[in-house]
């Protein structure tokens, strides 16, 4: 063990790439390198939108969630491209490979940013010689640029990462919180919105540093638990650890898609909705689990979203009853003014493994014809240990991420 | 209207009135509570529409005198304040009386409390039913009726029907059945002098609930009437009206399985405390299951598995087991359910299968049967 390394606590590594989709084209193409570029959901119609773009582009006020036609506006040569998924995996999953050599502390977040915890790789050198060699070995083997904040702990390194991009290394130890962290605004602190943001300026909590010592009865009568919880990280105090199986855990699978235009329009509200709840079904049945509750997200033209929920006797896996539980909440929910995007999660979910399905007096019948095929599975497992059976899935290959956030694909980047 | 109460018999009819009343009703004198005052005694009436429960105190029952100095009248009393009022006096009586401007006056002691009224008028009137067609039971035996197979109703709304306890009342045979579709409750009790005759009435659990708790622990004889749509339990000083449930029950008879492969007779509590203990570690909802292996001819392995808290595992010695072999996977609620409502010491349990529905009887007799459909474990 090296000096500096701490005799208590840990040293997290947060890593955190520079406008991952669009670094990652720049890297296929070197040609659009020092250009202007945006990666947009949909280039053709006129709602597309911003995904990401690089630092050429937001040079010029590109951001993210902008429509296109304000970018083209903003920066008229910016060249827009249609998200590529399967080059971003494919780039994710080296990246996390090259994290793994480092420790299998590895904690994959989303596809372009992860926690590690370096504490016992001492060996390798001291952190900050580290993360040199980790950024170096990742910009010239991938050609992909990254920023990493070094830290105590999550928060903090999330924190770090974030003070300085592109390919930039922070340290932010305990001690420098007061210089570094509480001048900002809360609204640049990692776990707080817009709304939270809000909330809290509207008690004179305006910088990190007024959380930080504000009243903590305040904060809780404003945000409940979740107040003491960030005044906590605002103090430098997180106690999350760096868990390499956090991403196999899930407590909701859902699917979310605005539509060509705001519309009213019941057939085409019924195709997306079909559309959803099948996006879902192959979701949830890729991860061979099943869910308890069903939430629709609904996000009118003025943007005003809502979600309903509903809790269900038992668990579901598909579409019929996925979109039946959906189009309930749907009929009883749905103000009748113009929809801009639909969404359906299934929540509370489990994989199968761990739930039991509770039969049904009326419908047992259809179950119990099976009895004898899983009294013969249940002798071979018996016989050989885990079940030496499998559900066949289907691989399917168009099955592509529509967005960031389903991160599914992360669960296999060891194999 | 002017009456002086004995506190006690108050407090025990207003708190019987107050099942029946909710703050949250459509008709707003609904959550008041009516009391009318008669020479002969005080009637105390709370409706929410569904149940309506009607409590008479006679001025005077075998030699003992509940109320004096009776003026008649009726007034409603908003049922929010009534009943800590009077469970808080500081005298045995209390005198209440209401003046012709609807204002009420409670006094006990030195304390007197001064409410507004509303007018009786105003209140709905509850439907009489017609007496004829009747039939009697003791009171304790209705209330092991409903505790055996009030549990087994359905807490969901998305089939209401089951929401409710079937009665039936045939060849002199009345059968109490409620399901959820998870399991079934049913119990059947002859009744020898019934002159009527009915296939089908709902009641809905709510109100089985509610009854069971204000009827006492007696032999003495309750009388109940149906009609179409409502069903009318009374006894000496009790009133108490529920509305049926609409629609068709399901035919639950055929569903139950009359051939088994496997039977166990066992120790109703120590088969009991042995799924209360596997259960500790199941409480869980989703992993509320727990897990039985006949073992030989003679034990019961109970096991539980909840992946994050730890195992179980328990043998139970039985009195037999004949037939198959068995591997079964239930909830540990339902089974716990099951055989509390089970009087009997010893308990038959016949399996079909591991897939199939399994019956729960005491085993001296069978006018007490759960059914449990298991689980599937993936």
């Amino acid at each position: 063990m090296s000096q500096w390394y701490p005799k208590k606590g840990r040293v997290i590594f947060h890593i955190d790439m520079n406008c991952f989709y669009a670094s990652v084209e720049m890297a296929y193409n070197p040609m659009l390198k020092g250009k202007p570029l945006a990666i947009a959901g949909n280039p053709e119609e006129r709602k597309g939108i911003i995904v990401t773009s690089s630092y050429e582009a937001r040079a010029k006020g590109v951001r993210t969630t902008m429509t296109l036609w304000q970018a083209r506006k903003l920066c008229p040569n910016l060249i827009v491209m249609r998200p590529n998924f399967e080059r971003y995996r494919t780039a994710s999953k080296e990246m996390f490979k090259i994290l793994a050599e480092i420790t299998p502390y590895v904690q994959p977040v989303s596809i372009d940013e992860g926690y590690m915890d370096i504490t016992e790789s001492g060996h390798l050198g001291n952190p900050l010689e580290i993360a040199e060699n980790l950024q170096n070995k990742i910009k010239n083997e991938l050609d992909l640029p990254c920023s990493i904040g070094i830290a105590p702990n999550k928060f903090l390194a999330k924190m770090a990462s974030d003070m300085k991009k592109p390919l930039g290394i922070t340290v932010l130890r305990k001690r420098d919180l007061q210089q570094k962290l509480w001048p900002l605004q809360v609204g640049e602190m990692y776990g707080i919105g817009e709304k939270t943001a809000n909330k809290l300026n509207a008690i004179d909590v305006n910088t990190i540093g007024d959380l930080a010592n504000g009243d903590v009865y305040q904060l809780k009568r404003v945000l409940g638990i979740n107040g003491e919880r960030l005044q906590n990280r605002a103090n430098g105090i997180d106690p999350r650890q760096v868990d390499p199986e956090a991403v196999h855990e899930f407590k909701s699978i859902g699917s979310s898609q605005t539509l060509p235009q705001d519309t009213t329009n019941e057939t085409e509200i019924r195709n997306l909705m079909h559309q959803l709840a099948d996006s879902v079904e192959r979701r949830i049945k890729r991860k061979q689990a099943a869910g308890r509750s069903v939430q629709i997200m609904i996000r009118y033209h003025d943007r005003k979203t809502i979600t309903r929920s509903k809790k269900l006797q038992a668990y579901i896996e598909n579409k019929e009853d996925i979109l039946y539980a959906a189009n309930e909440l749907f009929q009883k929910h749905w103000d009748l003014e113009p929809i801009r995007l639909l969404g359906i999660t299934v929540q509370d979910v489990e994989v199968k493994e761990n739930i039991a399905q509770q039969l049904d007096l009326f419908t047992y019948e259809k179950e119990a014809e099976k009895e004898k095929l899983y009294t013969a599975i249940d002798k071979l497992t018996t016989k050989y240990g885990k079940s030496p059976f499998m559900q066949v899935k289907d691989e399917e290959k168009e099955d592509q991420p529509r967005t960031s956030f389903q991160k599914d694909f992360l669960d296999d980047y060891k194999k | 209207m002017k009456f002086i109460i004995q506190r006690d018999q108050l407090i025990a009819s207003v708190q019987d009135v107050m099942k029946a009343i909710s703050s949250r009703t459509a008709i707003p004198i609904l959550t008041g509570m009516k009391i009318e005052a008669k020479q002969h005694g005080i009637t105390l009436t709370g409706s929410d529409s569904d149940i309506s429960i009607e409590s008479y105190i006679p001025a005077e029952e075998d030699g003992i005198v509940h109320v004096e100095n009776i003026e008649e009248g009726n007034i409603v009393l908003q049922a929010k304040y009534f009943p800590d009022i009077v469970r808080k006096l500081p005298e045995k009586t209390v005198e209440i009386e209401a003046d012709s401007n609807l204002k009420v006056t409670i006094r006990s002691g030195k304390a007197e409390f001064n409410l507004n009224g509303q007018d009786a008028e105003e209140y709905p009137h509850l439907p009489k039913l017609q007496t004829e067609s009747s039939f009697k039971i003791p009171t304790d035996l209705m209330k092991s009726l409903i505790k055996q197979t009030v549990f087994a109703v359905s807490t969901m709304e998305t089939r209401p029907i089951l929401t409710g306890v079937h009665l039936k009342l045939e060849n002199n045979n009345l059968t109490f059945t409620a399901t959820d579709s998870h399991r079934l409750a049913s119990r059947e009790i002859p009744v020898p002098d019934a002159n009527i005759e009915f296939p089908s009435v709902v009641v809905p659990g709510k109100s089985l609930n509610e009854l069971n708790k204000i009827l006492d622990d007696t032999e003495e004889l309750l009388e109940i009437n149906v009609t179409n749509n409502q069903i009318l339990f009374r006894t000496k000083h009790l009133y108490f009206l529920s509305r049926l449930l609409d629609g068709n029950y399901p035919e639950t008879s055929r569903l139950i399985p009359e051939q088994s492969k496997t039977v166990i007779h066992a120790n109703t509590k120590e088969l009991l405390h042995t799924i209360d203990r596997a259960s500790l570690l199941a409480k869980e909802e989703r992993n509320n299951v727990v897990k039985l292996v006949t073992n030989d001819n003679q034990f019961l392995e109970i096991t539980s598995n909840s992946p994050e808290v730890g195992r179980v595992a328990e043998e139970i010695a039985v009195q037999s087991i004949e037939g198959e072999e068995l591997k079964i996977s239930f909830s540990s609620k339902y089974m716990l359910d099951a055989l509390k409502a089970i009087e009997n010491d010893e308990v038959k349990i016949e399996f079909t299968g591991a897939m199939r529905p399994f019956i729960i009887r005491p085993a001296d007799g069978e006018s007490i049967l759960q059914l449990i459909l298991p689980v599937r474990t993936y």
